[in-house]
């Protein structure tokens, strides 16, 4: 350490530090020169031999300079200051090879954060690793199955059924286990509060709430911004009602935490008191959502009370009822693996014993104990598939990206042959040289990724806005931090010495006195070494490959999302505004609310460009209600969905109605009950007779099974999407919202406009206002908008790969450009020479092309090879074409073989307008 | 069987340091001195190159077992003047140590004879 300090000190004395070792070499040079001429030399012959005897004095200077033990960091400034010179002569080089390798690297950067904040962070709670998610997992949950009704989702992909959500009892049975748990505690988003009318000193607004047991806070060890947290005495049925809510919803709502702790709020109409916020960074466990208002899951009997689909407390009871999430704590010590032991046989045990049958029996679900470090998977299910396919996109830029700067590196290093040859000559270390052109290249990536983290920055923007896809309560966001900036850090280090570290060592292999010898023509041997596989034609190969592929996958996802987008609709998207009102959780309750719902959609049409105004129970493409339906006579089919819709939806969404009528204004209340169906609805039950005067019954759900209403259908109309893009239509019954069971709850209001939907948001927020100020206008989009957002992967996938195969055809390109340039430059005296003995410039150029066109055919063929395999890893985000479909392969092909020949045309030409007599001069 | 001795021998590598300590074990002196005194109480056996002497100064003040400060030569001139530090004296002593368990060790297996005869 004390010789470090001493080295330091000297390092800043530098100046006097050399003018006395010059001071102290010359005392000895004077003393030895003394001492010959006492021994009777003549002055001048003893300073020589003074001066002999010392040897090289810069030598002895240089070594002991070396001693003072900075020599690395000095060098290593002679390669900087010298490796900025070479980069600021050679412009064109630097801003080519820094701006791909900040498009690779940011690009690299901007997916890598996503990765990050989706797959690797953990929750911001105290000591994540010890939480677990419970989970089962089953064959199949499609039929014969224990789980009689669900509240939630649950996955089938081929490998079987697997869900989160369990009975009420489960739940009680894992809180026994505390030999393996210090706490157990649940969770979950029940239908009543995934959108909240939360009213606050009169104001209406919408707010996500999620459910949790009395133990989630204490289970999780987050402690409140202000107030208390939900505590199990919160949890009990007759309990006073509480709500805790997020610290970003304390700002907006509240003005600050300290204010919203005490608090009376109205939570669809039920008061209740906030008597704590959540510190700032917690979003609870599902990333996915991060809830404005935690409520204790047994409220969920206050909101649901008089509610006619509204919770009630037998759900505590039924076994085959699955809804609640639980996660736990592992007590210290207890793992994963054990946890599972211990609790799966329990679980099996008990879930054996709520099987009704055999056939259930034969097909239990069991229990899977998952790390819940990270929360719930359910943004991991969703994107993480995605990111990797964009990863290995981003990646392929980069790999392109070096591929691109080395070639431009070898295209230089062989242009400063003769510089190195005269360096290697003059007695530098090969190592020396080595090291000084990996500085420029490390110098090179450093640049590139400085730029690249800015262009990161951008790109997460750009990747949240295009994800995002103008919902609101998007609630993924990435950002940098310090984990994203080292991966960037390393990557541009690693991609520097990888781009680097061959042309560098090619460049310092140089045979000294030959490539002396060259003339600035170009090597003697050329013409051998253009036929000769050379390290850059294999870069360039490369990067037809892999730009092949890029253009590949951009070409299937392109087409993906045209088929999608030319999925015949059977309504008209165009000029649709859509918007929801609950009217229900503020307040307003049967039979009135049938009137207001209708009432307003009477003033909307009057909204002048309004041509249409029609409502259904939910937009077209979010659809999906099934309820016990049948032909009068004939017991009720699982097939038939219902849709409840007001007057003029047919005339307003402009689905054709085939025979008969739409829903009309006096299909009211009291009048008699009608419906109209859809063409598979007729043909699946009335084959070819006519069904316009022929009834259908619609039941109650659940086993009581009363009859709720018996229609007279009225009308048949065109096939309509229903409940998504690319599902099967099934058989839909359109039956109006207003003639009972089931009565309205909220309601999607399609305005068919005039010109741009967005202009009449203000006219109807003002008409709500006016109508009830308690009822807040929400998910405000046009048509388009809600059927983009289902294919929202596919549009974000198509935007991008198609970015990223025009950056790689960019990148390719100039390649090649540079490749073929240099080539031609190379082989000037030879070309000169053919010319000269009468070679046409036609047969010039076609040369240069023919040569072209060979390592084009070879590296499209290396590329088609790798799409054939590559492209059945993407098969599942691809839809309406396989995944090797001819026509996106061979326009990839067309394509790049056009750029190909654009790239070369321009050197090409060059080579045609070679001067023989210039040439051969200069030879 | 006598081979007559080298006019010249060349330093071992590392021995330069270990000797430059012993020299200055009898005083402060500078670079030329040191150079000379070696040269001399080697009978001229031992030639240092001047290349190898101030580099190999400098490195031992660098380690702080010498210390330089200048001074005004016996002639009156402005002279570099290495002294001995204490912990100098210390590696020195190590040296020493080393060096002759070395020599005692190249002499058993050079000359077994001898040790044969004793």
């Amino acid at each position: 350490m004390n010789s470090f300090f001493r080295k330091l000190r000297w390092l800043t004395e530098r100046r006097s530090k050399e003018a006395e070792l010059r001071e102290e070499l010359q005392f000895h040079l004077e003393e030895e020169a003394d001492e010959r001429q006492d021994e009777g030399m003549a002055a001048e012959e003893a300073r020589w031999a003074a001066r002999r005897e010392l040897g090289n004095v810069m030598l002895v200077q240089e070594d002991t300079r070396a001693v003072w033990g900075w020599t690395i960091v000095e060098q290593l400034g002679q390669d900087l200051r010298y490796a900025f010179r070479t980069m600021a002569a050679n412009r064109l080089f630097t801003l080519l090879a820094v701006t791909s390798l900040a498009l690779g690297i940011g690009a690299n950067t901007a997916i890598y954060s996503f990765m990050d904040s989706i797959l690797l962070r953990s929750l911001p709670v105290s000591d994540p690793e010890s939480l677990v998610v419970l989970n089962w997992h089953a064959k199949t949950a499609e039929r014969d199955f224990v789980m009689h009704s669900i509240s939630g989702t649950y996955d089938e992909p081929k490998s079987g059924a697997t869900g989160g959500v369990f009975p009420f009892p489960a739940f009680e049975l894992f809180r026994k286990k505390d030999s393996v748990f210090s706490v157990v505690f649940a969770h979950f988003q029940g239908w009543q509060v995934r959108k909240l009318n939360l009213t606050l000193k009169g104001q209406a607004d919408l707010a996500t709430g999620w459910n949790v047991s009395g133990d989630y806070f204490r289970g999780l060890g987050v402690s409140p911004a202000a107030g208390r947290l939900i505590s199990p005495d919160d949890d009990q049925a007759g309990a006073p009602a509480v709500a805790v809510v997020s610290y970003g919803f304390s700002q907006r709502r509240f003005g600050g935490a300290a204010s919203a702790a005490g608090q009376s709020i109205l939570i669809d109409n039920v008061p209740f008191t906030v008597v704590g916020v959540t510190p700032p960074e917690f979003f609870g466990v599902d990333p996915a959502a991060a809830p404005d208002v935690y409520l204790p899951m047994h409220t969920n009997e206050l909101l649901g009370a008089g509610k006619q689909f509204g919770f009630s407390s037998e759900a505590y009871l039924d076994q085959n009822y699955y809804w609640v999430q639980v996660m736990g704590r592992l007590r210290p010590g207890v793992s994963l693996a054990q946890a599972q032991a211990a609790l799966a046989p329990a679980f099996q045990q008990w879930v054996a014993s709520t099987a009704a049958n055999d056939r259930e029996r034969a097909n239990l679900p069991a229990l899977v104990v998952k790390e819940g470090a990270g929360g719930l998977d359910s943004l991991r299910r969703q994107y993480s598939q995605p990111l990797y396919v964009l990863m290995t996109l981003v990646g392929m830029i980069l790999a392109l990206a070096c591929a691109n700067v080395a070639n431009l590196l070898l295209a230089r290093a062989a242009a400063r042959r003769r510089e190195m040859a005269l360096r290697l000559s003059v007695g530098a270390g090969r190592l020396r040289i080595v090291r000084q052109l990996l500085t420029e290249s490390v110098l090179l990536a450093s640049v590139g990724g400085a730029l690249g983290i800015v262009l990161a920055i951008w790109g997460i923007r750009f990747l949240t806005l295009l994800l995002a896809n103008g919902r609101a309560n998007f609630t993924l966001h990435a950002n940098l931090n310090w984990h994203v900036l080292g991966a960037a850090a390393a990557l541009s280090l690693l991609t520097g010495v990888l781009f680097g570290l061959a042309p560098a060592l090619e460049s310092t292999r140089v045979d000294v006195v030959s490539a002396l010898k060259e003339t600035r023509a170009g090597r003697p041997q050329a013409g051998r070494a253009f036929r000769r596989v050379s390290l850059s034609q294999v870069l360039v190969l490369g990067q037809i490959a892999i730009s092949l592929l890029m253009l590949v996958a951009a070409g299937l996802f392109v087409r993906t999302l045209s088929n999608l987008q030319s999925i015949e609709l059977g309504f008209n998207r165009e000029n649709v505004l859509l918007f929801r009102l609950d009217a229900r959780n503020a307040g307003h309750t049967d039979p009135e609310i049938a009137a207001f719902y209708g009432d307003l959609r009477k003033r909307f049409s009057m909204i002048a460009g309004v041509r249409n105004a029609s409502l259904s129970e939910d937009s077209l493409i979010d659809a999906g209600t099934g309820l016990p339906l049948g032909v009068s006579g004939a017991p009720p089919n699982d097939a038939n969905r219902i849709l409840t819709v007001g007057p003029a939806f047919f005339t307003t969404m402009q689905i054709p109605i085939l025979a008969g009528r739409d829903i009309e204004e006096r299909d009211r209340p009291g009048s008699p009950a009608v419906a109209v169906i859809n063409e598979v609805f007729a043909k699946a039950n009335f084959g070819d007779r006519n069904p316009l005067g022929q009834h259908l019954t619609l039941r109650e759900a659940g086993e009581g099974a009363r009859i709720a209403r018996d229609m007279e259908i009225v009308g048949v109309s065109r096939n309509a999407c229903y409940g998504g893009l690319t599902q099967k239509i099934p058989p839909v019954a359109y039956i109006p919202f207003n003639q009972g069971y089931p009565r309205p709850d909220q309601v999607v209001y399609a305005l068919r406009t005039a010109g741009d939907p967005l202009r009449y948001v203000n006219s109807v927020r003002e008409i709500v206002r006016q109508a009830d100020a308690r009822v807040p206008v929400s998910e405000v989009r046009t048509q388009v908008a809600d059927i983009n957002q289902t294919i929202n992967q596919e549009i974000t996938f198509a935007e991008l790969c198609s970015g990223f195969a025009i950056l790689a055809l960019v990148i390719a390109c100039v390649g090649l450009y540079g490749t073929v340039s240099y080539n031609v430059a190379r082989r000037t005296g030879e070309i000169g020479i053919r010319m000269a003995l009468g070679a046409q410039r036609g047969r010039v150029v076609r040369m240069v092309l023919r040569e072209v066109m060979v390592l084009a055919a070879v590296g499209l063929a290396i590329g088609l090879a790798m799409a054939l395999v590559a492209s059945k890893f993407v098969a599942s985000f691809l839809y309406g074409m396989k995944p090797n479909d001819p026509l996106a392969l061979a326009t990839a092909v067309a394509t790049l073989l056009g750029a190909a020949i654009f790239a070369s045309y321009a050197p090409a030409r060059r080579a045609s307008r070679i001067d023989p007599m210039a040439a051969l001069r200069n030879e | 069987m006598h081979q007559a001795p080298p006019s010249r021998v060349e330093l071992l590598q590392g021995t330069l340091d270990l000797l430059i300590l012993r020299t200055l074990l009898a005083g402060p002196t500078h670079g030329h001195a040191i150079a000379k005194h070696i040269q001399r109480t080697s009978e001229e056996l031992l030639q240092v190159e001047t290349g190898s002497l101030y580099p190999a100064l400098h490195r031992l003040e660098a380690k702080g077992w010498i210390a330089a400060s200048w001074e005004l030569s016996d002639k009156g001139k402005r002279a570099r003047y290495y002294r001995l530090t204490r912990s100098g004296r210390k590696q020195l002593a190590t040296e020493q140590s080393k060096w002759r368990a070395f020599s005692r060790a190249m002499g058993l297996i050079l000359n077994p004879a001898d040790q044969e005869g004793q």
